[in-house]
């Protein structure tokens, strides 16, 4: 078991390291697989195999296979070059990070001793659907819902985001929504765009023809 | 030795003996299906190494190994390679899961290599690991078509993932445990799932031929379209690795339909009164289940045409999923409102209700009844009835 949390520990670690430090985001994205399976590997390792195959499922399934295809769509695997447009990154992320070591510090010296092992087991009951289902609807309810509804909304503003722009008559020009898209995604939007408007035209000739 | 050695060692031989048995299943499952193919096309088919043919795998496993094996200069080296070994890692990992008999009835040790109580879970996990192997070989080839299949076996798999992962989810709360055994417990004293879930085994047979990359959900590797997809720029071993994986996929996901609605291990248990014991035999039952769901595997190959991209996606999203979800709902439902025979009756009820519903709105039928639908971009266009589909 100690062996197990080593190399799993181990193994996220060179995950995470990997996901900062490639250059190219399809290698850093992999990484991040890496990482989020050894976290479920983790899990697995703890006896809470309902977490495991879900954080498995989910995050290194679904989620990372997403964050892929857009790197992949956008072509976003070149390495970056040049400078950050975003001023003091480099210091704020600093910051950030020596204030989260400093967690981590006060974290493992106010370490208090879990509930005694047996008592633990009893409450995972092989950790099963049953018990996280159990606890996730009585005892942690609210939160459950309030992300859910948090998962709603990002649903929403996402498809706000990318819907067009609405047709205006002729002479008035397509207002774009500026400021909210990344260069890549407008140029996206932009071909997409002159595709349909070309499909457009072509239709109009064969129908006229 | 301790003891812990031994365990170990079994579960490694165990382990070795799954790969080597679903390998060899592969390679014998590419002549019996080019035999079959041939047969239902009036042709012959492969028959000339060997006995009617029959060595021909060998010859095909020698040539793959001694191929020379092609990088294309704008690869990425190390995905490139990385790719088909995913690919083969996670199918050849999610059989182990899967009882193949009693426990004991392998000279003693368990028929299985491994039995986690999030059973089906796990096998869903290391499946939807899977994608990652066809989706970075398309990637990684550098080139146009391989990412254009990539890309599409990504949205695909994705897809058909929620599909069949819902169409479960009946069953799981019927049976109260997500591992195997205790499905095939089930089964064995209430009798087949199936006849319970219905409408979840049709949901999720059509989900397996998406999610293993089968005619009628090819589209990653459409030759009419996009050359091979993903495997277009992958030669010899490679190459190999990845047709292994998606046949292993095939055997998996038969196995996983004859534990999950079938009955699993354990025969029919009518055979019992003419034998005795029969249908606790390890092994046979499933080998079977197994081997009838492969020709219906190839069956589908030989008789249907490959969905449109937009077809592939529409029936997913807009037919599978919500079929799915209410199928969970309503058995939710029947579950938490009925007790005895009326629950019985009501699901079965349910599952011909769902069924009929899925063939009602499927592309084939819904069109005899529904006046196609015409994207009208200018009124002068005279309405046309596009081929296939609304």
């Amino acid at each position: 078991m100690m062996l197990a949390f080593i190399i799993l520990g181990a193994l996220t670690l060179v995950g995470g390291v990997i996901t900062i430090a490639a250059r190219n985001a399809v290698h850093a994205a992999l990484g991040l697989v890496g990482t989020l399976l050894s976290v479920g590997g983790l899990f697995a390792s703890m006896n809470a195999s309902f977490l495991a195959a879900t954080q498995v499922i989910v995050y290194a399934g679904a989620i990372m296979v997403l964050f892929l295809f857009v790197i992949m769509l956008l072509n976003a695997n070149q390495p970056v070059t040049g400078r950050d447009p975003v001023p003091f990154v480099r210091e704020l992320a600093g910051i950030g990070g020596t204030l989260l070591a400093g967690a981590f510090v006060v974290l493992a010296f106010t370490y208090k001793d879990p509930p005694a092992l047996a008592q633990n087991v009893a409450a995972l009951r092989g950790g099963t659907a049953g018990a996280v289902g159990e606890t996730l609807l009585t005892r942690f309810l609210l939160p459950f819902e309030a992300v859910s509804v948090l998962l709603l909304v990002a649903i929403v503003g996402a498809v706000a985001l990318v819907q067009r722009p609405v047709p205006q008559p002729d002479g008035v020009p397509d207002t774009e929504p500026a400021g909210v898209l990344s260069p890549d995604t407008s140029l996206v939007f932009e071909a997409v765009n002159q595709e349909a408007a070309l499909k457009q035209t072509v239709l109009k000739e064969r129908g006229r023809a | 030795m301790p003891d812990w050695v031994i365990q170990l060692l079994i579960t490694l031989l165990k382990g070795v003996g799954v790969a080597l048995g679903l390998l060899t299943t592969f390679a014998y499952m590419t002549l019996i299906e080019r035999r079959l193919l041939a047969r239902m096309q009036i042709r012959l088919g492969p028959n000339r190494v060997g006995p009617m043919g029959l060595l021909q795998p060998l010859a095909d496993a020698i040539k793959s190994i001694f191929k020379e094996d092609l990088t294309v200069t704008l690869a990425d080296k190390l995905v490139y390679t990385l790719a088909p070994i995913i690919a083969i890692g996670c199918a050849l990992t999610a059989f182990g899961g899967l009882p193949a008999g009693p426990p004991g009835s392998l000279f003693g040790a368990d028929p299985w290599v491994y039995n986690l109580d999030a059973g089906l879970l796990a096998l869903l996990a290391i499946t939807s690991m899977g994608v990652y192997g066809i989706f970075l070989g398309g990637w990684a080839s550098g080139s146009k078509y391989p990412i254009l299949g990539g890309l599409r076996s990504s949205a695909q798999m994705i897809s058909y993932e929620l599909g069949m992962g819902l169409s479960v989810l009946g069953l799981l709360m019927l049976v109260g445990s997500t591992s195997f055994h205790a499905i095939t417990h089930w089964q064995a004293n209430n009798g087949w799932m199936i006849l319970f879930q219905l409408t979840a085994f049709v949901l999720f047979l059509i989900s397996s031929f998406a999610e293993t990359n089968r005619t009628p959900f090819d589209l990653p590797e459409a030759e009419q379209e996009i050359v091979a997809g993903y495997l277009t720029e992958y030669s010899a071993i490679k190459w190999a690795l990845f047709q292994m994986a998606e046949y292993v996929n095939m055997i998996t996901a038969s196995a996983v339909m004859s534990t999950l609605f079938f009955g699993g291990y354990r025969g029919p248990q009518f055979l019992e009164g003419l034998i005795p014991g029969i249908a606790s035999w390890p092994y046979i039952w499933l080998f079977a289940k197994i081997a009838a769901f492969l020709f219906l595997f190839i069956w589908v190959r030989a008789t249907l045409p490959r969905l449109r991209y937009d077809q592939l996606m529409r029936f997913g999203w807009k037919l599978l999923l919500p079929v799915a979800l209410t199928n969970t709902v309503l058995t939710a439902a029947i579950i938490a409102f009925s007790t005895g025979r009326l629950r019985v009756w009501l699901l079965v009820l349910l599952g011909v209700a769902g069924v009929a519903l899925l063939i009602g709105f499927s592309d084939r039928v819904r069109v005899l009844w529904t006046t196609p639908t015409v994207r009208r971009e200018d009124v002068n266009l005279t309405p046309a009835r596009p081929a296939g589909g609304d």
